[in-house]
């Protein structure tokens, strides 16, 4: 159980808007004004043994980045005013690094899948103006890798000279106020190459977001290639060329890793299903039906029987065989915008309430304890939208994360049944327009 | 002007045909019939065809060959195999060019006057495969023909195929000024996405690219003459439009029946050029800017000088002589007179000559145009020179509607020609958040976010007499760059502006219910020619017609 650090902009010596370039805002942070610029020879020194490969990597990109960023700063004349400033600099020719701990260090990957609450992500970064070597510490290599993403953040390019005027800096343990800083993507609505989730990946990284929630598959499409349930995308990806398949998903939380994002896989359920049909009618109520609205809350309709044992059962064996595949300790279930009269109007649905005496309610609970106790099984926590809270009587674990959607104002109903909550709000944060 | 046929009428009467702008007279049949392998475009009339027919030639049989866009049906055509491979072979496209005389290129019908374009064709495909022609009074309606018929196809498993024969489409344009305004002075668009936008332009009829150069953020536009205009105000060097950059870009446009209208928006919207020449400009990056101008940098040429009106009438002719168009717009928006109230200089000029600032607008217009007509070009303004102001416009004036579709029947009123560019429905940047710093609401000023539905909903009539419906030249379009730049052209563009290509194309009236799944069509088509059209739907629902509409 971790607390809720409290949010504060740290006592950062120089005014906000002197500060370009850092993004998030270290905490912490001080600059100066003086200009110095990486000397040819720049290269980052390990100071630890058994540094791992991905660290190993983190620093080579870091070292790309550095070289052909290129980015003049954003000023009139680009830098042409402070040429001279830049010819006379003094020059920085190392990097070190540092762990604070003797233990053989962890990979970036590892790390990042750590419990939410326990990853260690803070770093130390000092930069000094003389042209004496800079160092970057760390309890972790994640923290490490946080500390060399600021790094390259400060430096700017004149003709072919790397450079920063902010010297010397001073960042003392930078660390994040919330442990949950996340993106979203819908890959079902319409699909995604692994090349687009993997560039978006290293976007992410660049300004420190540490969770990529996959909303992988929905009512439109199924693109994730099961291997215990390959009829899955078989059937209900737009094409066989629009899937994720075992490997690319590997690669995918492979990349994450390796730039400290948490891969947290989303399979919708019960609602926003219809995908199912293409390949198990039977486990699909109101599969297309028409007119949409009365039984969705966006075509195409259909929502698993989530009162059928049958049912139940496939869907817990199914996230139960994705969780296994991804290393993430949490996982989402969805549960939001289910519609009623879609199991209102199933006569499968409502002879399997009778014959077990259940209200919808009842069941939907009973469906989601099953799917959440295989993650459990998995050491995993379940995600959840807030429905599953606010609107639903579902019996979930204490340690479920829920995210609030449909208005930032719902996360205090949320707190109140004493959840851990993840802000979504649609009202703020929704991409669309 | 051909009688406007009601777009709904005409759709329900025969199924629906995935051609955008959908013809003004069609008829389609069912059934399937494919290229042959051999299949080619013969203009068996003309000794020596012009070079740029030729080469719309060879552009419609490589789309042919490589658009390769699979029907949109969940299957992508795929239950349609057998049909599809016993289906007759179409081997010839025959162009026939019926005019007297000397035969004139596509680029030089496009920058005809634009009462007197020729635009129409006749296309025929019969359903035998026996030869389909293609028949126009103008290399520019073959051109257009030949758009057409790049539209008609589908791929399946390597065969080019359409299960819609045979087609009887008899066609020409609503409207003769059909458009897109680019903003390149905000942010800089470099030239090869002009050319790309050009290309989509094409695709569906759009015949006007209306080039909003330069403005008060930056100046790229290499004048001669006036070379320190962009050497001091383009963003960099490597921002810029060389002559021979324009040059390009006017003959790239021709040869796909386009013609490029330049504006230097005066007196308005001219900050920079102040870098160079700081005598001309009053109120320059004055703050609060919101005091001065509409958006910063505020810096407005000082319009009451002769100094400054001998300097603009010459730069504008200047750039005239860069261009190959009659129309050349000289702006006039949003004119703070503030600006001027503050300037010691204009002060003194009026004093000098007596005059309000009004007349001196006035004699600054009348100045302008007068040179711009010695070298033969037609001026067009925005409606504030026609309503806000009492400037003296000659009768061939066109005013460009931006405010509000509104105030199109007040520009008729006074008799002026009109092009709709109503921000109420053809903005493009709209929707995106305010863009000015310090504004913690951050809406913009023409919220919201502008729907294909809206602008394609359009009624160029409204509120106008029939009398005064004539004077609607057609319409556009418009992004302008304040949050726009390269990374988001296409999908901010397009498929949105098709939608003012239709209305001012086929008419207005249609529906946005059978119009849906062809503009679906047409955007997957965009995306296989490398043009990025956003997504408009889930692809479930782009390959479902019907499906996803709000009552299905």
């Amino acid at each position: 159980m971790f607390k809720l650090a409290f949010l504060y902009l740290g006592a950062a010596v120089l005014l906000p808007n002197s500060v370009f370039g850092l993004w998030p805002i270290p905490r912490n942070l001080q600059l100066g004004t003086t200009f110095l610029k990486l000397a040819s020879s720049f290269d980052v020194e390990i100071n630890f043994n058994d540094a791992p490969q991905d660290l190993l990597d983190a620093v080579n990109r870091t070292k790309v980045y550095l070289e052909t960023d290129g980015l003049r700063r954003l000023v009139v004349g680009r830098g042409q005013n402070d040429s001279t400033a830049i010819a006379q600099a003094l020059e920085l020719s190392h990097l070190t690094i540092s762990l604070s701990s003797t233990i053989a260090p962890r990979s970036i990957a590892e790390e990042a899948i750590l419990p939410l609450g326990t990853r260690s992500e803070s770093y130390s970064l000092s930069i000094p103006s003389d042209g004496s070597p800079a160092t970057l510490r760390a309890d972790s290599t994640l923290g490490l890798f946080r500390g060399l993403t600021t790094f390259t953040q400060l430096w700017y390019d004149f003709e072919g000279v790397t450079y920063t005027y902010q010297a010397p800096v001073k960042i003392v343990n930078d660390t994040p106020a919330f442990p949950y800083r996340g993106f979203m993507l819908d890959t079902a609505r319409n699909f995604f190459s692994v090349a687009d989730i993997e560039r978006t990946l290293d976007a992410m990284s660049w300004v420190k977001i540490n969770m990529f929630h996959w909303h992988v598959v929905d009512s439109q499409s199924f693109p994730l290639d099961i291997p215990r349930f390959p009829e899955l995308a078989a059937k209900g990806a737009y094409s066989s060329n629009e899937i994720y398949s075992a490997a690319d998903v590997n690669d995918i939380v492979s990349y994450a890793g390796a730039r400290g994002i948490d891969v947290l896989v989303e399979i919708d359920t019960p609602g926003h299903t219809a995908a199912i049909a293409d390949s198990h009618p039977e486990h699909i109520a109101c599969n297309q039906a028409s007119p949409w609205s009365q039984f969705a809350n966006e075509p195409p309709a259909g929502q698993l029987r989530l009162a059928s044992a049958a049912t139940t059962k496939f869907t817990t064996e199914l996230i139960y065989s994705i969780a296994k595949t991804v290393p993430s300790t949490l996982f989402g279930t969805g549960g939001d915008e289910l519609n009623t009269n879609c199991y209102t109007q199933d006569a499968q649905t409502q002879a399997d309430l009778s014959s077990s005496g259940r209200t919808l309610e009842q069941a939907l609970s009973l469906f989601v304890q099953s799917t959440h106790k295989s993650l459990a099984a998995l050491g995993k926590t379940p995600v959840v939208w807030e429905e599953m809270v606010l609107e639903h009587n579902v019996t979930l674990p204490e340690t479920a994360v829920v995210m609030v959607w449909i208005s930032s104002q719902h996360a205090a109903s949320v707190a109140a049944e004493n959840y851990h909550i993840v802000h979504a709000p649609s009202d703020y944060f929704y991409l669309v327009r | 002007m051909l009688p406007l046929l009601s777009l709904s009428l005409l759709l329900a009467a025969t199924p629906a045909l995935a051609v955008w702008p959908v013809p003004r007279q069609y008829s389609t049949g069912s059934t399937p019939l494919r290229l042959s392998p051999s299949f080619s475009i013969k203009l068996p009339g003309v000794d020596n065809p012009p070079s740029d027919l030729q080469e719309a030639i060879s552009r419609t049989k490589s789309y042919l060959h490589k658009d390769q866009l699979q029907a949109l049906v969940p299957d992508r055509g795929a239950s349609s195999a057998e049909d599809i491979e016993n289906a007759k072979t179409l081997n010839t496209l025959t162009l026939t060019l019926s005019t007297t005389g000397p035969i004139k290129s596509i680029s030089e019908e496009a920058i005809a006057d634009l009462e007197s374009r020729v635009e129409g064709y006749t296309l025929t495909i019969p359903a035998d495969g026996s030869g389909a022609s293609l028949r126009a009074n103008s290399t520019l309606g073959l051109f257009r023909g030949l758009t057409t018929f790049g539209q008609l196809w589908y791929d399946l498993n390597g065969i080019t195929y359409t299960l819609q024969a045979p087609f009887d489409i008899v066609d020409s344009p609503a409207f003769p000024y059909r458009g897109l305004m680019l903003d390149t002075a905000r942010n800089y668009f470099p030239v090869e996405d002009i050319k790309r936008t050009l290309d989509a332009m094409s695709w569906v009829k759009i015949n006007t690219f209306h080039w909003h150069v330069v403005d008060s953020q930056s100046f790229p536009l290499v004048v001669p003459g006036y070379t320190e205009l962009s050497a001091k105000g383009a963003y960099s060097s490597a921002q810029v439009y060389t002559p021979a950059d324009v040059e390009e870009i006017v003959a790239y446009a021709a040869a796909r029946g386009i013609d490029v209208m330049p504006e230097i928006d005066t007196p308005g919207h001219t900050s920079i050029i102040a870098k160079a020449y700081p005598e001309h400009i009053a109120c320059f990056e004055a703050s609060p800017w919101s005091s001065f101008a509409n958006e910063p940098p505020a810096g407005q040429l000082r319009l009451a000088s002769t100094a400054t009106t001998t300097f603009t009438t010459g730069l504008l002719e200047a750039v005239a002589s860069l261009f190959q168009s009659k129309l050349f717009s000289t702006g006039g928006d949003e004119l703070n007179s503030n600006c001027y109230t503050q300037d010691n200089a204009t002060q003194a000029d009026l004093a000098a000559q007596g005059k309000t600032l009004d007349q001196a607008l006035d004699t600054f217009v009348q100045a302008t145009h007068a040179g711009l007509r010695s070298v033969g070009k037609r001026a067009v303004v925005w409606e504030e020179l026609v309503l806000d102001h009492p400037v003296t416009l000659a009768n061939d004036t066109i005013a460009l509607v931006w405010i509000s579709s509104t105030n199109a029947a007040a520009v008729a009123q006074k008799g002026y020609k009109l092009i709709h560019a109503a921000s109420d429905y053809f903005y493009l940047d709209c929707g995106g958040g305010g863009w000015v710093g310090e504004n913690v609401l951050g809406n913009s000023w023409c919220d919201p976010f502008k729907t294909w539905q809206k602008s394609y909903s359009f009624n160029p009539f409204a509120n106008l007499t029939e009398e005064q419906s004539n004077l609607v030249l057609g319409g556009q379009h418009l992004l302008w760059a304040e949050q726009s730049g390269p990374s988001n052209l296409d999908p901010i563009v397009w498929p949105r502006a098709a939608s003012s290509a239709e209305v001012f194309w086929s008419g207005p009236g249609g529906d946005v219910d059978t119009s849906l799944p062809r503009l679906h069509d047409v955007s997957f088509r965009f995306q296989q020619r490398g043009v990025d059209a956003i997504a408009l739907q889930p692809l479930w629902c782009a390959l479902r017609p019907g499906k996803c509409d709000l009552n299905a």
